[in-house]
């Protein structure tokens, strides 16, 4: 089959069971495309498979049957090594929990995959400051995360996972520990960094408000996907027609 | 809710099955190895006192006179004593034999013309069995043996057996048997027994004797026989019950036994520490749980308890498995204590296997539910004081652990300061046990920092991995210095084993030096010729006439002819070399440390002066000058010292005199060393064949140059310190259990945190890397911690311990070789410890991982 160009991750039939004594569907025979730059809110149920959803496109949990492709390679026919390196390179992933190693400054965790990439100290640390400038975090980059706002971390767990310029961003419920007004702040940075940079952005949650940041709705129920549709405009958007 | 947290408890243990297997092989290595010593110990001592017991048979009164023995004149003296029922000579010589598993075989010389009545108490109801006593007294072939030597080597009547004797190696006949009393326990019944006046011949004794055995009349007060014999006899002799002889060789074999004991002590330290890093680490991991526990109802002293009452059963299996596998180790420890009884100290014991002590087994189990109890009350007390709430949001809290505070930090360096100045300044006569806490002071002092000088540590090392290894360099040192409480635990664990390790050496190295030191000086001849592959032999000797035909050789250019004895002295075995005084000094000269040479070399040559060791002068306080008075076998003799010198013969101390002297007092003219200086031009080795063709067949006979007789007693220490090594081996073994009990959990713990490591990009091998890393960082502080607590211990040993036991000032020499050598070898045991873990890392389902709390 021809690798549509437009195409950043297309699952064909991808079924995932677990076994726990039953067999269990966490995803069973889903079939969808994620086009780039395009703004995915992924919503459901808990335990409608939207996490597995996520683990399955960064390469994190294989499929139990099925076709997964990203940029037009199958996932499963990848090593573990060159799976890991395209989590690296190609997908930032940000948390709910924000997963920021406690013993890195801000800095030191947003270089980190530089640095585990084999750059030098020094030229990953200045992209990482470029990166946490972009994020407003520039007067943060010596502090541990402990020492930071649940909003700061988060700022920087994005700066971490955009700093190779990632052509996907996986979201897993990037404001679930937030106050209201922080989780905003942190959609309209993800909204702004979209703008500039254009990734694709692939957010599961379970916040109406946050998802009406995205362009385009899949609802997962029991493993399958029960409605994918484009609502007509996110709110940024009409903000910015209307502006 | 005792049961409810029994059962919660157990839980926990099924599903920690790996550490809690780790701590409870560290508390049974601890209370093995301290129970395996002191077993091993008392063993070698009962088996020792047992062999003079018993050989003393049924005697009431011993005379003993040291090795040279005493003339028949003395047992004319004794027999003639009012009160003296009955009274035997007896020889005792301990022989080689060519029987395969029984090199060493005791031979009783007894008066086997005399009815024999003293020895009921040594052999069996059936006494002595020869079929035909006339043949056993008139040939001096003539031997009985022990019913184990023949049922073991299937020996009859007729039989012949080899054994080594003054005049070379000659066959006996089996005569006779008998069966020991005790189960033949002396000497694990390898025993024979040959009439008094053929041992003499064949073991050169002249008409000595080593023994008299007596029995006192019945209603006669033992005391005042004794009181009335040490009237008769010189002072040389000794008059004592056979009972309290045993306690001269505990006092002779005191400093292997200190020096073990206190090594015992550290194994059960470092078993401590993982004890206490296990609990530490349990507390940890449990963080959120104690907080449900919290919640639910359970109060503080009950969340204590349950910690405390985990820590008790652990403690009870842990040290019931130590007590089993001690006394295994204590077989292999026996032997080897017996083989340095030996070589070191000329007492032959029968290597036996030793037998269970309750008393002792009781005292090593308590101490291991102590040290359990003990190592688990900090943890289980931070358990109790835990914040519920913050327990119970798990992972932001526990990943936080306070560093040392000032008062800590300020006791710690206090202790430190205390320990070195007190080692430096104090007068050794405050004694041993109050100068042992001045190194407990400076051990308790760096277990304080830890924590302090890990996070400098880390400080240090950040840059440094940064530089060399890149992300997971840093967060390896990172999660090392996160931790400060554990990491305490495992770098104090392979601190203390370390600093066990470079103090020993250091201690080894010191004693190496200075015995070369001294060698240098003090035995400077070209050859050296011996009896005995030993420090020293009890039985073997040249005769005067040998010595004179090997000295006698052509090329030599001055000989000295030694003795080496032992006399009674304060109670204390000290050694006494007799020899020609004026060929010493010429062969050595400069070998005194204090007084005039000349005037001693004149004094002590015409016999008119002692020369004695250091240590001796240290600790008999007598000095340069002082008459000193040594009691002979034939009387009182008192003698300027005229000269001091460093000499390391005996740790109870050494005396040196003239030959003709000693010859004189002592009446025994046997030699064991030979010493001669060559003419230039003489080729030691080709004078050693000359030296072999001259003994051969007539004398065991080892021959040394110089330089080979230094490294044979490099060998002999080297062997003297061999449970030293081995215990060496265990603390860094047990050190290394720490570790993997550290890294297990840390990977454990930072499950979520690898989790996101390998969700960002990191591979596998990253996170393999970033485990050894970490592993490498803790032994790297451990080493460096280690090191500087092993140069206090190595300055105390030397210029305390040493001291205090046996007097000796030795030279501060660091093991620089061994640091060199351990360093890489501590890594290597810190990378092996983080393999199983490290390996467990990257088998980590990433996905479950960041969804783990």
């Amino acid at each position: 089959m021809m690798h549509d160009a437009e195409s950043m991750v297309r699952l064909e039939r991808v079924s995932k069971a677990y076994h726990n004594g039953i067999e269990v569907y966490a995803l069973n025979e889903v079939d969808v495309e994620i086009k780039r730059s395009e703004r995915v809110a992924v919503m459901g149920p808990s335990g409608s498979g939207k996490s597995t959803l996520l683990n399955l496109i960064c390469g994190l949990d294989v499929p139990t049957s099925g076709h997964l492709f990203f940029e037009g390679s199958e996932l499963s026919r990848l090593s573990d090594d060159e799976c890991t390196r395209l989590r690296r390179e190609k997908i930032g992933m940000i948390f709910q929990t924000f997963n920021l190693l406690p013993t890195l400054s801000a800095l030191e965790n947003v270089a980190l995959p530089l640095r585990l990439q084999g750059q030098s100290r020094r030229a990953a640390e200045s992209r990482a400051r470029d990166m946490l400038l972009r994020t407003g975090l520039q007067e943060r980059a010596t502090h541990r995360p402990d020492e930071m706002s649940g909003g700061e971390r988060q700022r920087a767990a994005i700066a971490r996972a955009l700093i190779f310029h990632a052509p996907l961003l996986l979201a897993d419920e990037p404001t679930g520990n937030l106050d209201s007004h922080t989780g905003e702040e942190i959609l309209g940075l993800l909204d702004e960094l979209h703008r500039d940079l254009g990734m694709t952005i692939l957010m599961v949650t379970h916040n109406e408000s946050a998802a009406a940041h995205c362009q385009r709705h899949i609802i997962l129920r029991d493993g399958r996907i029960v409605r994918d549709y484009d609502s007509v405009l996110s709110p940024l958007d009409s903000k910015a027609k209307s502006g | 809710m005792r049961r409810a947290l029994a059962f919660v408890t157990l839980r926990q243990w099924r599903q920690h099955g790996l550490r809690l297997l780790l701590t409870l092989l560290g508390i049974a290595l601890g209370v093995a190895v301290f129970f395996a010593m002191r077993l091993a110990n008392v063993t070698l001592l009962s088996s020792l006192r047992a062999t003079i017991e018993q050989l003393g048979g049924k005697a009431t009164l011993q005379v003993v006179g040291g090795e040279a023995g005493f003339s028949p004149e003395v047992l004319k003296t004794v027999r003639a004593t009012p009160g003296v029922q009955m009274a035997e000579p007896v020889t005792e010589t301990i022989a080689r034999s060519e029987l395969p598993g029984a090199d060493n075989l005791l031979v009783l010389g007894l008066d086997i013309g005399s009815d024999l009545k003293l020895y009921e108490g040594l052999f069996d109801e059936n006494g002595l069995v020869v079929n035909n006593p006339l043949a056993f007294t008139t040939r001096a072939d003539s031997i009985a043996v022990s019913q184990s030597l023949r049922s073991r080597y299937g020996l009859k009547d007729g039989d012949t057996l080899s054994l080594d004797t003054a005049r070379g190696r000659l066959r006996f006949t089996v005569r006779g048997f008998f069966s020991m009393r005790g189960a033949g326990s002396i000497f694990g019944g390898n025993v024979i027994v040959m009439d008094i006046y053929a041992a003499q011949a064949a073991f050169d004794r002249g008409q000595k004797f080593d023994r008299i055995d007596m029995v006192t009349a019945p209603g006669v007060a033992v005391e005042a026989v004794q009181q009335d014999l040490r009237g008769r006899l010189p002072a040389g002799l000794e008059v004592v019950r056979p009972d309290l002889r045993g306690q001269n060789i505990e006092n002779a074999v005191s400093s292997v036994r200190l020096g073990l004991a206190i090594t015992s002590l550290l194994a059960l330290t470092i078993g401590v520490f993982i004890i206490f890093n296990s609990f530490s680490i349990s507390v940890n991991q449990r963080w959120k749980e104690i907080g449900i526990l919290r919640s639910l109802g359970v109060t503080r002293r009950e969340v204590q308890q349950m910690f405390l009452g985990e820590a008790a059963v652990m403690g009870l299996i842990g040290s019931a498995a130590g007590v089993a596998l001690g006394y295994w180790l204590a077989n292999g420890a026996t032997r080897i204590m017996s083989a340095i009884s030996v070589s070191i100290y000329g007492y032959v014991s029968s290597a036996e296997r030793p037998a269970f002590r309750w008393d002792y087994a009781a005292a090593a189990f308590g101490v291991g539910v102590f040290a359990s109890l003990l190592a688990s009350w900090l943890p289980a007390r931070a358990a109790s004081r835990l914040n519920p709430v913050l327990a119970l949001h798990n992972i932001e809290t526990r990943q936080r652990e306070t560093l040392v505070g000032r008062p800590r930090l300020a006791l710690g360096s206090a202790c430190i300061l205390a320990g070195v100045l007190l080692t430096k300044f104090s007068t050794p006569r405050l004694g041993l046990l109050v100068q042992y806490t001045y190194a407990l002071l400076f051990q308790l002092g760096m277990i304080l920092l830890l924590p302090k000088l890990i996070a400098w540590g880390a400080r240090i090392l950040r840059p440094v991995m940064s530089g060399a290894f890149g992300a997971e360099g840093v967060i390896a040192v990172d999660t090392m210095k996160r931790a400060p409480r554990r990491t305490s635990a495992t770098v104090g664990a392979l601190m203390i084993g370390l600093s066990f390790v470079f103090s020993n050496g250091a201690f080894i190295q010191s004693q190496k030096s200075g015995l070369n030191r001294s060698l240098d000086k003090s035995v400077s001849a070209d050859v050296l010729v011996t009896t005995s592959e030993q420090i020293r032999s009890r039985t073997y000797h040249f005769t005067e006439e040998l010595a004179r035909r090997v000295t006698g050789l052509p090329g030599v250019k001055g000989a000295d002819t030694v003795r080496v004895t032992t006399l009674a002295y304060n109670g204390d075995e000290i050694a006494l070399l007799a020899r020609d005084m004026n060929a010493w000094f010429e062969i050595s000269p400069g070998l005194l440390d204090e007084g005039d040479a000349q005037r001693a070399h004149d004094l002590s040559a015409r016999g008119d002066g002692f020369i004695v060791s250091n240590n001796f002068s240290l600790r008999s306080g007598v000095r340069l000058g002082d008459q000193l008075r040594l009691e002979t076998p034939t009387g009182p003799l008192v003698r300027p010292v005229v000269g001091l010198l460093e000499y390391y013969h005996s740790d109870k101390g050494t005396i040196f005199l003239d030959r003709e002297l000693y010859k004189k007092f002592w009446q025994d003219d046997a030699v064991d060393y030979v010493m001669m200086n060559l003419q230039s031009g003489v080729d030691s080795q080709t004078f050693k064949q000359e030296v072999q063709r001259v003994v051969a067949g007539q004398q065991r006979t080892f021959i040394y140059t110089h330089e080979e007789y230094k490294q044979w007693v490099t060998r002999l220490i080297d062997q003297f310190f061999i449970l030293t090594y081995l215990q060496m081996i265990v603390a860094i073994f047990v050190a290394g259990l720490g570790l993997i009990n550290t890294l297990v959990i840390s990977v454990a713990e930072r499950q979520r945190e690898l989790g996101v490591f390998r969700a960002i990009g990191g591979l596998r091998r990253q996170v393999q890397r970033m485990i050894l890393l970490e592993a490498a960082s803790i032994s790297l502080i451990g080493l460096i911690t280690g090191l500087l607590a092993g140069i206090f211990n190595a300055y105390f040993l030397t210029r305390t311990a040493a001291v205090m036991i046996a007097g000796f000032n030795l030279p501060f020499r660091f093991p620089v070789l061994l640091a060199l050598i351990t360093a890489p070898a501590v890594l290597t045991v810190g990378l092996l410890a983080a393999w199983w873990p490290a390996r467990r890392a990257t088998r980590l389902q990433v996905a479950e991982a960041l969804a783990c709390e």
